[in-house]
C-alpha cells in the first residue's frame, strides 16, 4: 500500500514537473549537465590510471555531513583506482583560507586536486598557482570565474541543484494537496548552490496556482532561524508549510514549531539530518528532505579526474539526480544520498 | 654588568617574563617536530616555508595591532570584520579611481571605524569587549550590505602587486609588509614614550592618570590603531586574492587572539610583545600548514590543532601561584 502511495506520487510529480529536471539544471556558465552516470573507465583506462600512481588532494568550502559523503564517494572511487589521497582541506567559507589551503596542498605535489570554490569570483588567483605546478583541478558544483573547461579543469561534478528545488516544490505540493499558503526562508548570501536550489523552491510553487508564499525572509546566520520560524508563526498563524533553505536552520525552525506546539504546519527543507527524519518518521511537521546523491557527486568527481589525468576529455557539467526523501522511503534515500543506513534511532532497519 | 642587565639590553628579550621565552622554544621545537616527520613531504621547501609567512601576514599585522589594545587592558573584537569593510571599500573605490584612492578609503575606513570604538571606550566609558561586540555585528551586517553579497574584483596590477601578489627583488610583498611591521611596531612598542604610555595605562590605569598621562585619549589611539592594521590586513588580502568579499577576515578574531596570548602578550593588560606575536601568528600558520601536510583529515586537524594550542597557552601564561 505505502510502495502504491509512493509510485503514485511519483507519477504526479512527474505530470507537474515543468519539464525534465536535467534539461533545467545548468552549469555556473551556462553549461548543458551531463548525466554523471554516463563517465565510466573502461578496464584498460582503469588499468593506466593504476599504473600512472598518482595522487590526489581534496579542497573542501567547509565541513559538514554532506561534504563528509563527497569526500568519502572521491576516496573510495580514487582507492579503488590505485590513486592516493595525500591531503584535505576545510575553507570554513573563507576565500583567502582556501587560497592558503591550495598553496599547502601543493607543497605534496598532487596529481589532481578535487574542490569546491569557496567563491568563483576570487577563486582565479586561488587556483591560479596549481595550473602553474601542472596539478590538474576537478571542481565541485562550481568552478572560478574566467577558468576554461578542458585546459583548466577537468569538469565539474555537481548536484542537480534546480532539481532539488523544483523536487522540494512539488513534494511539499503533494503534501498539502496542492493548495495552501507557504513561508519562504532562503539563504541570503551568494551562494551559487544555495540561490539555484531556493529559486526553483519558489519558482515551482509560483506555478500552482492555489499555493502562495506568504512570508519570505533571507537568512545569513543559520542560528537566526528559530527567530525568523516564530516571527513567521505571529505574523501568519495559518501557515501551511515553511521552505527552510538547509536541514540545520531548518532544525532550529522544527524547535520554533514545537515550542509554540503547532502540529499543523508542514516544514520542506533540503540535507538529509537526523533530527528532522525522525521527526518525519514520527509523522510529524517535517513533509519531506530533498536530498542529493552526495556520494555519488565524489564518485563522480574522482572518475573524472582519473579520465582528466589519463589526458581524456570530460563533459563540463556532471550532475548527480535529486531524491525527495518521504516517510515512507528513509532508508533508499539515506542510503542513495550519504551510501549508508539511516541511523538506528529513526528505527526504519 | 650582570647577566640579567645584558638580557634586558637585548631587544629581543627585554622586559619580558621568562615564560615568554617558551613561544620561542615551543615554535622551534614544532618546526622541528614537522621537519622531521614531513621530511619527504615538502614542509621544509623554501616554497612551502615561504607560504607560511605569507599565509599569516594578515594575521600578523592584526596582531601587532591587537598587542597594543590588550596591553592598554582593553580587546577589540571587530577587527575581523573590519577586514571585509576596508577590502570592500578599497575594492569598490578602485573601480572607479586611482589604487591610491582605494588604499585611502580602506585604511580611511578603518581609521573611523576605530575612531567610532574609541570614542565610546574611552569618552562613553563603555566596555570595550561590549563596544567591539556590537562593532563587530554592525560591521558584518554592513559588509554583506554594502555590495549586496556580491564580491569585487580588483585588477589593477600595481595595488595587487605592492599588497599581497607581487615582489621585490625575489622577496614577496607579503613578507615584506610582515617585517616592515614587525619593525615598526616593535620599535614604538619598546622604544617610544607612546609604548611606555601604552604599557603603564594597562598596568595601572591610575597610577597611569596620576603620572600625567592622557588615558581616555591613548584608548581612543590605541583602538585606532588596531582597528588601522586590521583594515591593512583587508587590503593585502585583497591583493593576495584580487577581490573582495563579505566573508574576508570573518574567521580571522580567534586566531588573532590566540596568536598574541601564545606569543606572551597578557590577556588583561600590562605585559606584551610584538615579536611574540609575530611568533604566535607564524606558529599559527605553521600548524595549519604541517597538519595538512601530513595528510589528517580535517575533524583530526581541528583536534590537534586545539591540543597544541592549549599545551602552549598553559606553559605561556600558567599564572604563579595565588
Amino acid at each position: 500500500m505505502l510502495r502504491m502511495t509512493a509510485a503514485s506520487l511519483a507519477v504526479a510529480a512527474m505530470l507537474v514537473a515543468p519539464a525534465s529536471a536535467l534539461d533545467a539544471t545548468k552549469g555556473p556558465h551556462g553549461e548543458a549537465a551531463t548525466p554523471a552516470a554516463s563517465v565510466t573507465l573502461t578496464p584498460e583506462q582503469e588499468a593506466r590510471v593504476k599504473e600512472g600512481k598518482f595522487t590526489a588532494a581534496l579542497s573542501w568550502h567547509t565541513t559538514s555531513d554532506w561534504s563528509g559523503a563527497v569526500g568519502q564517494g572521491a576516496r573510495d572511487e580514487f582507492a579503488r583506482l590505485g590513486i592516493e589521497v595525500v591531503g584535505e582541506t576545510d575553507a570554513g567559507f573563507d576565500a583567502a583560507r582556501q587560497k592558503s589551503d591550495i598553496e599547502t596542498l601543493l607543497a605534496k605535489k598532487p596529481s589532481v586536486i578535487v574542490s569546491l570554490p569557496v567563491d568563483p569570483e576570487t577563486a582565479p588567483e586561488a587556483y591560479r598557482p596549481a595550473l602553474a605546478a601542472g596539478t590538474k583541478l576537478m571542481f565541485v558544483d562550481n568552478a572560478p570565474k574566467g577558468f576554461v573547461h578542458g585546459t583548466d579543469y577537468i569538469a565539474i561534478s555537481s548536484a542537480d541543484l534546480s532539481q532539488m528545488g523544483t523536487k522540494a516544490g512539488q513534494a511539499l505540493a503533494e503534501k498539502l494537496g496542492r493548495k495552501g499558503n507557504v513561508g519562504y526562508i532562503f539563504h541570503d548570501a551568494d551562494f551559487y548552490v544555495t540561490n539555484q536550489r531556493d529559486r526553483a523552491f519558489k519558482a515551482t510553487i509560483e506555478s500552482f496556482p492555489d499555493m502562495k508564499i506568504v512570508a519570505e525572509q533571507g537568512l545569513a546566520d543559520p542560528a537566526r532561524a528559530e527567530d525568523i520560524g516564530n516571527a513567521f508563526l505571529a505574523q501568519n498563524p495559518n501557515l501551511d508549510a515553511i521552505y527552510v533553505t538547509w536541514a540545520e536552520p531548518a532544525e532550529l525552525v522544527l524547535a520554533a514549531l514545537r515550542n509554540a506546539g503547532n502540529k499543523n504546519t508542514k516544514i520542506v527543507t533540503l540535507d538529509l539530518s537526523e533530527p528532522l527524519a525522525l521527526d518525519m518518521v514520527r509523522d510529524g511537521n517535517v513533509a519531506a528532505i530533498v536530498a542529493d546523491e552526495a556520494y555519488a557527486i565524489g564518485t563522480t568527481a574522482a572518475r573524472a579526474a582519473a579520465l582528466g589525468l589519463l589526458g581524456e576529455q570530460v563533459p563540463p557539467f556532471l550532475a548527480v539526480d535529486a531524491i525527495a526523501v518521504t516517510r515512507d522511503d528513509v532508508k533508499e534515500g539515506w542510503n542513495r544520498s550519504l551510501h549508508r543506513d539511516p541511523p538506528a534511532s529513526l528505527g526504519v532497519e | 654588568m650582570s647577566v640579567q642587565d645584558t638580557l634586558r639590553r637585548l631587544p629581543l628579550i627585554g622586559r619580558l617574563d621568562p615564560s615568554a621565552y617558551v613561544v620561542y622554544v615551543g615554535f622551534l621545537l614544532i618546526l622541528a617536530v614537522f621537519a622531521v616527520v614531513l621530511r619527504d613531504d615538502g614542509f621544509l621547501t623554501a616554497s612551502n616555508l615561504l607560504n607560511i609567512v605569507q599565509q599569516t601576514a594578515p594575521v600578523t599585522i592584526m596582531a601587532i595591532g591587537m598587542v597594543y589594545v590588550l596591553t592598554a587592558g582593553e580587546i577589540d573584537l571587530s577587527v575581523g570584520s573590519v577586514v571585509a569593510v576596508s577590502a570592500l571599500t578599497a575594492a569598490v573605490v578602485m573601480r572607479e579611481h586611482h589604487w591610491v584612492l582605494g588604499v585611502a578609503a580602506g585604511l580611511g575606513a578603518g581609521a573611523v571605524i576605530g575612531l567610532i570604538n574609541g570614542a565610546l571606550v574611552a569618552y562613553g566609558r563603555l566596555p570595550s569587549f561590549l563596544v567591539t561586540l556590537a562593532t563587530m555585528g554592525l560591521l558584518a551586517g554592513i559588509a554583506r550590505w554594502m555590495t549586496n553579497l556580491q564580491s569585487v574584483p580588483v585588477t589593477d596590477a600595481t595595488f595587487t602587486g605592492l599588497f599581497g601578489s607581487g615582489s621585490l627583488f625575489g622577496v614577496p610583498s607579503l613578507v615584506i609588509w610582515t617585517v616592515l611591521a614587525v619593525a615598526i611596531g616593535h620599535y614604538v612598542y619598546r622604544e617610544t614614550r607612546f609604548g611606555a604610555h601604552v604599557l603603564a595605562t594597562g598596568d595601572n590605569p591610575r597610577a597611569a592618570r596620576a603620572a600625567g598621562i592622557k588615558v581616555d585619549r591613548l584608548r581612543l589611539k590605541v583602538l585606532v590603531l588596531g582597528s588601522m592594521c586590521a583594515a591593512l590586513a583587508g587590503l593585502l588580502y585583497l591583493g593576495r586574492i584580487q577581490g573582495a568579499r563579505y566573508t574576508l577576515g570573518e574567521t580571522d578574531l580567534l586566531t588573532v587572539i590566540a596568536a598574541v596570548i601564545v606569543g606572551g602578550t597578557r590577556l588583561n593588560g600590562g605585559t606584551g610583545t610584538v615579536v611574540g606575536a609575530l611568533v604566535g601568528s607564524l606558529l599559527m600558520g605553521m600548524l595549519n600548514n604541517g597538519l595538512i601536510l601530513m595528510g589528517l583529515a580535517v575533524s583530526e586537524q581541528m583536534i590537534v590543532r586545539g591540543l597544541i594550542i592549549l599545551a602552549a597557552v598553559a606553559l605561556t601564561l600558567r599564572e604563579p601561584q595565588r
